[in-house]
């Protein structure tokens, strides 16, 4: 039996996971080990239906796993969910359209609140949106909001808790290119202060590489890892970092991993 | 923009327009056919009418509001709380639809002596008819916007240990309320019509009262002036209605005034 590494935040121990999906059971995850340490950024990377999406929710506690169990720095994801010690950032912004973006911000400490509250002060809340340019946007409703700015919100109030592990479910899937970009290195810049343990799910190979500290490749039917790969491209990371030979090496070594989890 | 305040001008008095184009035509049209007033009335005569006797019909509308007023709220809490037992349990739902299918199809009209039957000449019977109209829209709306709430919200909220009492406090009331709201504009009228054929079976008062004995004496003047006032009591409270929503749903898609892409 494997045993999760001491300084790991969340710890997948040989976890499987089936659905009843109509008359027959669908095998979501395999036997899935993982440690991520912590503050360490890990992407998750894989087909569509390969088990990152139930992966994030059996580690936030929002699933049970069939077999194996999940550890959330020593304590059961249910236990740390009780805690307040998630910051979820689903795929689309899920914002509360009848709050203002600063009562966005601070929903997730409004919520639950018999739980001892580990979020931001409202002065450090509101100087993390301003670093992040939301300032002029603080009384402005969701829908006066572009996609960008948006999400923009939705990463700041899972910062805003303050908790120590952010799940990240393709947070940027939804948004063009361009605003895409831009978000890594808004994200990156974020995380660099709080240094929160970091689960993220994505499709995108450039994004993977340019967040993570290890990528888990993930392959299909049933889902399982299929390779860990270290990203050892330096921090703090830039937009240059994606015309270094590294990267390129990296993003290469990525694709290779995803292609052989297609095809084995 | 130039043409921005010429347009809002003309959206303002586009709903005054088109009521003073139809009483205008109905006007002409009695004129033109010479019809006896007992077939159609002059509307300006009905509204003379009405002016000349504040005391009768602010009496009697008086009372219809208030029996509407509390049909509506006892829907709209009854509905409410229907609802919310719906939305959290399948079983609850399976059980309680085809109680709410038989209230539907059943007319009330034909409920309204049993109630006399029960509370006698009280106001109850007018306002448990009320109740009974404007119930069903509230029910269904209810139960489509405490359901039809975002999944990735509800997960958020759930990712922090939120009870099923925060849920639906932070969440799922103030998701149902454009719902209500739409559901509230059709009630306003159900309600009041709900209290008239209360009215009709057994009252001393009320507009539906004014309207059954003006009848029955052919006092067509009366007849039509309750109407009118009735009319006017529904398009006043759905305009209040309208300003409540307005402030309260300032947030939703419905109220327009979107700025996205900024």
């Amino acid at each position: 039996m494997r045993r999760p590494a001491l300084d790991a935040a969340v710890s997948f121990e040989a976890v499987s996971k089936w659905f009843r999906r109509k008359d027959r059971l669908v095998h979501a995850l395999s036997r899935v080990s993982l440690d991520v340490r912590q503050s360490e950024f890990v992407s998750l990377i894989g087909p569509s239906g390969c088990g990152k999406s139930t992966m994030l929710r059996l580690a936030g506690g929002l699933l049970e796993p069939d077999r194996g169990s999940v550890v959330v720095n020593n304590q059961s994801p249910a236990e740390a969910r009780r805690q307040k010690r998630y910051g979820f950032v689903p795929q689309h912004p899920a914002l509360l359209p009848w709050r203002t973006v600063r009562r966005n911000v601070s929903l997730l400490s409004d919520v639950n609140r018999r739980q001892e509250n580990p979020g931001m002060s409202t002065d450090d809340q509101l100087a993390m949106l301003d670093d992040i340019g939301l300032t002029p946007f603080l009384d402005s409703l969701p829908r006066e909001l572009s996609g960008g700015l948006q999400q923009r919100v939705s990463i700041a109030r899972a910062f805003a808790l303050g908790a120590p592990v952010l799940l990240m479910d393709e947070p940027f899937s939804a948004l063009d290119e361009i605003t895409r970009a831009d978000m890594r290195y808004l994200l990156l810049h974020l995380w660099g202060q709080i240094g929160s343990t970091v689960l993220f799910v994505t499709h995108s190979i450039p994004e993977a590489v340019v967040l993570s500290d290890r990528v888990a490749v993930l392959g299909s039917r049933p889902g399982r890892i299929t390779q860990v790969i270290d990203v050892s491209l330096p921090r703090p990371r830039h937009a240059e970092v994606e015309d270094s030979d590294d990267y390129h090496h990296v993003l290469a070594e990525v694709r290779a991993a995803l292609r052989q989890g297609w095809s084995g | 923009m130039p043409r921005r305040p010429v347009r809002r001008a003309a959206l303002l008095v586009a709903p005054f327009a088109g009521l003073t184009a139809f009483f205008v035509g109905w006007e002409i049209y009695v004129v033109v056919r010479n019809l006896r007033p007992l077939t159609l009335p002059l509307p300006s005569d009905v509204i003379v009418h009405v002016v000349e006797n504040p005391g009768f019909y602010s009496r009697n509308g008086l009372v219809t509001i208030q029996e509407a007023f509390w049909g509506f709220w006892i829907a709209f809490f009854a509905a409410l709380f229907v609802a919310t037992w719906m939305a959290h349990s399948q079983f609850v739902e399976r059980a309680t639809m085809p109680v709410i299918v038989l209230m539907q199809s059943t007319p009330v009209a034909v409920l309204v002596p049993i109630f006399l039957l029960w509370f006698g000449f009280s106001p109850w019977p007018k306002i448990l008819t009320a109740m009974l109209f404007a119930w069903v829209p509230f029910v269904a709306n209810a139960l489509i916007g405490l359901r039809s709430i975002d999944s990735e919200t509800h997960e958020l909220l759930r990712s922090v240990n939120a009870s099923r009492w925060e849920i639906y406090w932070r969440l799922r009331i103030p998701h149902s309320l454009p719902y209500l709201f739409a559901a509230g504009r059709i009630c306003v009228g159900l309600a009041l019509v709900g209290a008239v054929v209360g009215e009709f079976f057994n009252s001393r008062e009320g507009l539906g009262n004014a309207a059954r004995v003006a009848q029955s004496r052919l006092l067509v003047e009366q007849l039509w002036g309750s109407v009118f006032v009735l009319a006017f009591i529904g398009v006043a409270f759905v305009l209040l209605l309208i300003a409540v929503e307005r402030r309260v749903l300032r947030w939703h898609a419905s109220q327009g005034g979107d700025h996205r892409g900024l």
